[in-house]
């Protein structure tokens, strides 16, 4: 089997993973980035506006013109365009995965400005003693204990004398392991999961002080809902089911298929004409800010 | 000023309305606690977007490749780990091998690697074979971007494999392209099934973006009225939506489709009998048979308390009137 087969060739823009040359690359990259932004934010207004206008706007066109502009159906690797317009249509197909890749980093420096963030305003409140910064400790503290114990898991996963690791139970395991599992399965997704749960009980006070027959179209919600809702229940199901089982006729009156006729003839159509409605608001949106005539929610 | 007024007496249409809050919450707690201690099991007749996925998951032949989108994380794993389960039972008994990735959420590697752990253990204990880390499946981790790792998916997979690390057994993180799940993949098409496992509007980004691959979803409850949309417009192969579904694929794995028993689940749609693994875990014990009775009770407090909070209405306004 040729394990290799498929690894992408060497080009100026990789290099193999842990090297010194891709460490060297990630913080020329790194420097250009952060010069980019300080230059972009000394810059005067009259500078940056028509900075940022054309890199949105060439950012955006790239996504147009590959939905847009055919692409090649089928290609083969050693496919060559037959003219120029293949060759651009190659090009632009070849280039998606790259845009890809600097779309994924630029996201992934979003999550970034969100830790420096948190950091700072939780950060400030402790050291000021304001409101509730017994709070803002406890984020911190927690925040810092799961960076050094996932980093410590993730060093030590990297050694080959560690590989067992890698398989079932706790075989191979360290204080890094054990605690890192212990604030990420034992608490963080513990609580993650307590704090969704609760959504319920709103759910149920909610519906049994707003969910009223006032009106026609209300009583039409309450039953269709009714219906929807035993349908899941299959106790009363299978007893209602039991209960009509057998003429042709009478099947149609199982719950099951009552509810299935109410989701593909009123429910689906309905919500088919929702999502076309917010497609056509989304485009709008997209083309304002694709043209920089969105205003609100910038610098502005 | 004080006054000597007696308080007014609530009549019953009100005291019908005005049920406190703490009262529906101890309800609540009650009803969907008891039964996870008093296990019960309950009649269910599968929907036909479960059996479209068991069927479809069922017809692959041994040592298929599936791509799995595992965007959940336990805040739902009520609804998603269930689902998650079901899914790699069947793929570790079709010795399917999959590449597993997500676009949701930083957390999600982690819980689809733990989970998948979970099941293997399982289902060696249950006498069939150890998945192993890079031999069998492999995990290409998170991609903040998920629109545009959606568009790269579809037109070179191979871009998001690169530099991309796991963690085999035995032997030091290597290279995801020099994994065997990876042989002989060129583009996403050579997968049978994209199959996202989500919480999230991950689903449609996917839908959007990913044309080349037959796709089928396993989502929470509350998405599934949005997701049946694509289900019947025949966009995906299959659905499996909340608890219920969940129930469903472990009834059929049970059970069999057309399988002829006490408790036979029958199709219209497909003729042919597709056995399940009877006697095999979960065995009637699986997240869908525990939770499903707590569903059951909320859905049944829920009515009660709509048709409660009606009824009070209802006497309130002929007292007025």
């Amino acid at each position: 089997m040729e394990l290799f087969a498929q690894v992408a060739p060497k080009t100026f823009w990789n290099a193999p993973n842990s090297s010194t040359e891709l460490l060297v690359k990630i913080f020329i990259g790194l420097a250009i980035g952060v010069a980019l932004f300080f230059g972009l934010m000394a810059a005067p207004t009259q500078v940056r506006k028509p900075v940022l206008f054309t890199t949105t706007f060439v950012s955006g066109l790239f996504y147009v013109v590959f939905w847009l502009f055919p692409q090649p159906i089928n290609r083969q690797p050693d496919d060559a365009p037959r003219n120029a317009m293949e060759g651009f249509s190659f090009w632009i197909s070849d280039s998606q995965a790259v845009i890809a890749d600097v779309t994924n980093i630029v996201a992934a420096f979003l999550i970034g400005l969100g830790i420096y963030s948190l950091l700072k305003v939780h950060a400030g409140r402790l050291v000021k003693q304001q409101k509730d910064w017994g709070f803002s400790a406890v984020l911190l503290v927690s925040m810092l204990a799961m960076v050094i114990f996932g980093y410590g898991d993730f060093i030590m996963r990297l050694d080959p004398a560690n590989s067992k690791m890698a398989g079932s139970g706790y075989v191979g395991w360290t204080f890094w392991q054990f605690g890192k599992d212990l604030l990420f399965n034992g608490l963080l997704q513990n609580m993650d999961a307590a704090m969704f749960s609760i959504v319920a009980f709103y759910i149920l006070s909610a519906a049994y002080r707003a969910f009223r027959a006032r009106s026609i179209e209300a009583t039409i919600l309450l039953v269709t809902a009714l219906i929807v809702m035993l349908s899941l229940m299959g106790l009363i199901e299978f007893y209602w089911g039991s209960s009509v089982d057998g003429l042709h006729l009478s099947n149609n009156f199982k719950l099951t298929n009552i509810a299935a006729w109410l989701g593909k003839n009123i429910q689906t159509p309905a919500l088919r004409g929702i999502d076309f409605g917010v497609g056509i608001g989304l485009m709008a949106m997209g083309l304002r800010i694709w043209l920089s005539l969105e205003k609100t929610g910038g610098t502005s | 000023m004080a006054t000597n007024d007696p308080m007014p007496q609530k009549s019953l249409g009100d005291k019908l309305q005005s049920f406190p809050k703490s009262a529906l919450y101890l309800a609540l707690f009650v009803l969907v606690t008891i039964p996870l201690f008093f296990p019960v099991t309950l009649p269910n007749k599968p929907i036909e977007a479960s059996i479209d996925f068991y069927a479809q998951m069922m017809k692959l032949p041994e040592g298929s490749k599936v791509l799995i989108a595992s965007d959940w994380t336990n805040s739902t794993r009520g609804e998603s780990m269930g689902q998650m389960e079901a899914l790699l039972r069947i793929i570790m008994r079709k010795k399917i091998k999959f590449v597993v990735y997500t676009i949701a959420d930083p957390q999600s590697p982690q819980v689809a690697r733990d989970t998948i752990r979970k099941v293997s253990d399982e289902e060696v204990k249950a006498g069939g074979k150890a998945y192993e880390p890079f031999k069998d499946y492999v995990i290409l981790g998170y991609f903040p971007n998920g629109e545009g790792t959606s568009a790269a998916i579809n037109n070179k997979f191979l871009s998001i494999c690169d530099g991309k690390k796991d963690y085999p057994l035995n032997s030091p993180p290597r290279d995801v392209m020099q994994s065997p799940v990876l042989q002989g993949v060129k583009s996403v098409a050579d997968f049978k099934f994209l199959i996202v496992v989500t919480a999230s509007n991950s689903s449609t980004v996917v839908l959007e973006r990913v044309t080349k691959v037959p796709k089928m979803f396993m989502v929470t409850g509350v998405m599934v009225p949005e997701t049946t949309t694509y289900y019947a417009a025949g966009q995906l192969m299959g659905l499996c939506g909340g608890v219920k579904g969940v129930y469903d694929l472990e009834t059929l794995m049970q059970e069999g489709l057309n399988v002829p028993g006490p408790k036979e689940v029958t199709s219209e749609k497909y003729s042919e009998k597709i056995p399940g693994f009877p006697g095999m875990p979960p065995n009637g014990n699986g997240k869908g048979a525990r939770y499903y009775p707590s569903l059951h009770f909320a859905l049944f407090l829920l009515i009660l308390v709509v048709i409660i909070g009606n009824l009070g209405m209802i006497l309130s306004k002929k007292k007025a009137s």
